[in-house]
């Protein structure tokens, strides 16, 4: 789409300068959780708009499991950038409140400069890149 | 395990709402956490970049 940027242009543009950490959490919507796959319009909407996006998985119930199911996203998006996994008290995933999707950008001071609201509705790469820019 | 599991549109927007409360806002410390990759393997420490370099992070799933 004209105007958009994606995670991976953004990677490849910052990655000597920034440390990029994916972290794979809770999935989003598992086919035993609050499935888009049921429905015909939403599963025609994220073939349409989020074509690299699984209709089919089910929530991991063990760390092997999810880790199974990061390491299978992370080939399926090609990213290239290593992915890290939360454990399964969600730990990670709670403590920045990232479910279903979040982006952030620490300092290296270890202080927040860029917190996205809440997911999926302020997940906008373009927003992290400017926040990327007005930092270097 | 999730104090809420989600469901519906109304689990998650209860969700968000319970742990949003407590996020990093900017301006504040992230909170430090250590994490496997996908292989359970080459463990990262978010305060290992202190000093170092920025870090970005992306939080997300499959679904």
């Amino acid at each position: 789409m004209k105007g958009t940027v994606s995670l991976t242009d953004i990677y490849a543009k910052y990655h000597e300068q920034v440390k990029f950490i994916p972290i794979y959490i809770r999935e989003a919507h598992p086919v035993d959780g609050w499935w888009f796959g049921g429905n015909l319009f939403t599963k025609k909407l994220m073939k349409t708009f989020a074509p690299k996006v699984a209709m089919d998985v089910h929530d991991p119930q063990t760390i092997e499991q999810r880790r199974q199911v990061a390491g299978t996203c992370e080939a399926s998006l090609s990213y290239g950038v290593r992915t890290y996994v939360d454990e399964m008290d969600d730990a990670v995933n709670k403590s920045y409140a990232a479910w279903p999707t979040r982006l952030y950008l620490i300092d290296i001071d270890g202080v927040v400069v860029y917190a996205a609201g809440l997911g999926p509705y302020d997940f906008h790469p373009s927003k992290l890149e400017k926040a990327i820019e007005n930092y270097l | 395990m999730m104090a809420t599991k989600i469901v519906d549109k109304k689990t998650a927007a209860t969700w968000q709402e319970e742990y949003d409360t407590h996020a990093p806002k900017v301006g504040d410390i992230a909170p430090d956490f250590s994490l496997l990759d996908a292989n359970g393997q080459n463990p990262v420490r978010l305060s290992e970049f202190r000093q170092q370099k920025p870090v970005a992070l992306i939080f997300g799933s499959f679904t």
